[in-house]
């Protein structure tokens, strides 16, 4: 904490807000106590004054945090003007001494008396709450405590240092492909000196060679000599091709690791993991809807209209204000000019497939991690998570078929427990009306499908075809 | 002279078929091949599905120009045939300020065209839903799951107004429940469907029977004994213009 004012009462006071500080200031003064009686006097005397002082500031600072903190801050306009040192604002201004602390009791008063507070009354159109009951001394602590803290340094955290990863990585694609080339080149050129010299040694030996066979002639001369390996390794090499192709066949319609490109670079770890924004928030109608929903642009709002972000999230965030037509200056309004935001839709399901949220989430239980992987840790755009990635995540029923593939939702439903087959578990439930149900018709079966001790989704139908074909 | 040409031909068709391998490589933009495309993308429209392009064919009328939308103003949701359940959900009678038009952005909306402030009328308003001995555990924990998904990021677990988005320094300005107490349950509604200062309206987030719900919970904030037995906090506002207001502001 550094100390601008020159007086050392004032950069003391500053001091008791620093526990640091406040440590160094009594080392002082306790080495001061041994040298010299008076100054330790004096010593005291200023800590027992302070502690008065510090008693108003705290006031200042609860009073600061229950009544103004909704809609003002320090050092930055919000609902209401930023407060620092808004009291010399009004001097210079030209208020009338006094109209600040009636402004703040009730600002019909001041604006009836000041022409200033008539010209602060219309910074926006949302009027402030009136505050008769705080006293004179009760507003200027507030003040007092605004005008002593200090503006951190903005923190900028942005995912700088992945982008330039792949970058690199990209950019070895690149030398890649040119070693390739310049292998090409070699072989070629050693090609050309090998026949060239063949030539040369079979003028030299007398023998007949004939200079415009062409590669494919002698290939094919050489394929003959050597028919049997040249057999061997066709075969080897048209099985590999089927081998290929067929894992290429399955390797259709497979999403897995699927990242497009979004009109913004949105990052969940800092909304989701950092900022502990639950998923639901955003995705709403994931428990009411067969869709989870994107947010719409005034979800984003409901924050960035105070969050402007740091660093490259400026230019994000002022793609969200363009979208909104939020116009951040001064104390911020919307203008109607609004843009349109197209995301790109990461998890495709082919039409013929019928999946619900709300019934995997509301009914299931299910964690949206089991499918969408920790989002709270993902510092890029969405993706496809691997079955990989996404058994890495705790509590999640481990798979082995890939992501978004029919046979990794039918494995999910041979694994996961509707309950733990006792009717009493789920209160009165979903599914209990299917326990009671097995139990009164068929009781061997409920035991067949208890014997594993649990009930999944498979053994109450979830394998069926008509419960996602249809 | 016909090697040296043999050389750079092949040199020549080595380049183009590894530029040709190398342009072959996905669109990071493609979910990549599907063995029916036409099974991927019916006629019967899809959420967040562009059918600007259908197996090659550009549609303008279809491009997608907005994925994400805000459901009409004023729309009522299908909500079964339980009739207290469906009068929960028919539209808030109380129109949002003129002024929201700039601070909250709602520009589609009905806005109360009256000088007087609704957020002072709607104190008069009360909770429709009543605590009963009967549902008030299931109301409190609704209200919980509800809270702690769509409100707790800014105003923390236990309502203190420390949640994680003002721990973590990017949110500031989040009053504790308990300095509110003279928030009455019909401006409380109010602020959480058309929002309130910094705070933006959820009235799209969550329906006005999660809403009723979730103001049960804050409520519960405030004073830990509150249950069916607790008085409603509502208080005609102004003398007796509220309700002649109420009236002027349901068009038949």
């Amino acid at each position: 904490m550094k100390c601008h004012n020159s007086t050392k009462f004032a950069c003391v006071k500053k001091g008791f807000f620093d526990v640091g500080r406040t440590v160094f200031y009594m080392k002082i003064s306790s080495s001061q106590m041994f040298r010299n009686f008076n100054k330790w006097c004096l010593g005291t005397l200023t800590f027992l004054f302070l502690a008065g002082t510090f008693n108003a500031q705290a006031q200042g600072e609860d009073l600061f945090k229950a009544k103004c903190a909704t809609c003002h801050q320090v050092f930055k306009d919000g609902t209401g003007p930023k407060l620092f040192e808004v009291r010399q604002k009004w001097e210079s201004g030209g208020a009338i001494e006094g109209s600040i602390i009636q402004w703040v009791n009730d600002f019909d008063v001041a604006v009836a008396k000041d022409p200033y507070a008539a010209s602060v009354a219309a910074w926006s159109t949302t009027s402030m709450s009136k505050f008769p009951d705080l006293t004179e001394e009760q507003i200027v602590s507030i003040f007092d405590w605004v005008d002593t803290q200090e503006e951190k340094s903005a923190v900028a955290a942005g995912p700088g240092g992945d982008a330039n990863a792949q970058e690199e990585e990209s950019s070895m694609g690149w030398v890649w492909m040119i070693l390739g080339i310049v292998f090409v080149v070699i072989i070629l050129a050693v090609g050309g000196v090998r026949r060239q010299l063949k030539s040369a040694t079979a003028e030299a030996s007398g023998e007949d060679f004939d200079e415009h066979m062409s590669y494919s002639e002698e290939l094919k001369q050489w394929a003959w000599l050597n028919k049997r390996y040249v057999g061997v390794g066709a075969l080897v090499v048209v099985m590999g091709g089927v081998v290929i192709l067929f894992l290429g066949l399955y390797s259709i319609n497979v999403m897995e690791n699927y990242q497009p490109s979004q009109p913004i670079e949105f990052p969940h770890a800092t909304h989701a993991g950092i900022n502990g924004i639950d998923c639901k928030y955003c995705h709403n109608s994931v428990d009411k809807s067969r869709t989870a929903g994107l947010p719409t642009v005034n979800v984003c709002m409901n924050c960035h209209k105070q969050i402007t972000g740091a660093g490259d999230q400026v230019a994000k965030i002022q793609k969200i204000y363009d979208a909104a037509g939020w116009d951040p200056t001064g104390a911020g309004k919307y203008t109607n000019e609004t843009k349109e935001i197209v995301w790109n839709k990461v998890h495709v399901l082919p039409d013929h497939v019928y999946f619900n949220h709300s019934q995997h989430v509301v009914v299931g239980g299910v964690d949206c991690k089991q499918c969408h992987g920790d989002m709270a840790t993902m510092t890029e755009t969405a993706k496809v998570m691997s079955v990989e990635e996404l058994n890495k995540v705790e509590g999640n029923i481990p798979l082995t078929k890939p992501t978004l593939t029919m046979g990794w939702c039918i494995e999910c439903h041979q694994e996961k427990e509707v309950s733990l087959g006792t009717l009493d578990t789920k209160g009165d439930g979903y599914y209990n009306e299917i326990h009671k149900r097995l139990l009164n018709n068929d009781k061997s079966l409920y035991g067949q499908y208890l014997e594993d001790g649990k009930v999944t989704v498979k053994e109450l139908g979830g394998w069926e075809c008509a419960k996602c074909h249809y | 002279m016909k090697m040296r040409f043999r050389i750079i031909s092949s040199i020549a068709i080595a380049a183009v078929s590894t530029l040709l391998l190398a342009s072959c490589g996905a669109d990071p933009d493609s979910p990549g091949l599907e063995y029916m495309p036409d099974m991927y993308r019916s006629a019967a429209i899809e959420p967040y599905v562009d059918y600007g392009e259908i197996q090659g064919k550009q549609n303008e009328d279809l491009k997608m120009l907005l994925s994400a939308k805000v459901p009409p103003f004023g729309t009522v949701p299908y909500y079964g045939t339980d009739s207290a359940a469906v009068s929960l959900m028919l539209p808030y009678a109380r129109l949002a300020n003129n002024s929201f038009r700039s601070t909250h952005g709602m520009f589609d909306a009905e806005l109360s065209s009256q000088g007087v402030d609704t957020y002072v009328l709607a104190a008069a308003d009360v909770n429709p839903m009543e605590l009963t001995e009967e549902n008030m555990k299931d109301v409190f924990d609704a209200g919980k799951s509800i809270f702690n998904s769509k409100c707790a990021h800014c105003h923390g677990e236990k309502g203190d107004g420390n949640g994680p988005m003002v721990e973590s320094g990017a949110y500031v300005g989040v009053p504790d429940y308990a300095n509110l107490t003279n928030l009455s349950d019909g401006q409380m509604f109010y602020s959480i469907y058309y929002g309130k200062g910094m705070m933006g309206a959820h009235g799209s987030i969550i329906n006005k029977k999660e809403i009723w719900t979730v103001v049960h919970y804050i409520r519960k904030f405030q004073d830990p004994n509150y249950g069916p037995g607790s008085v409603q906090m509502a208080a005609p506002v102004e003398g007796d213009d509220a309700p002649a207001d109420d009236e002027a502001n349901n068009p038949e």
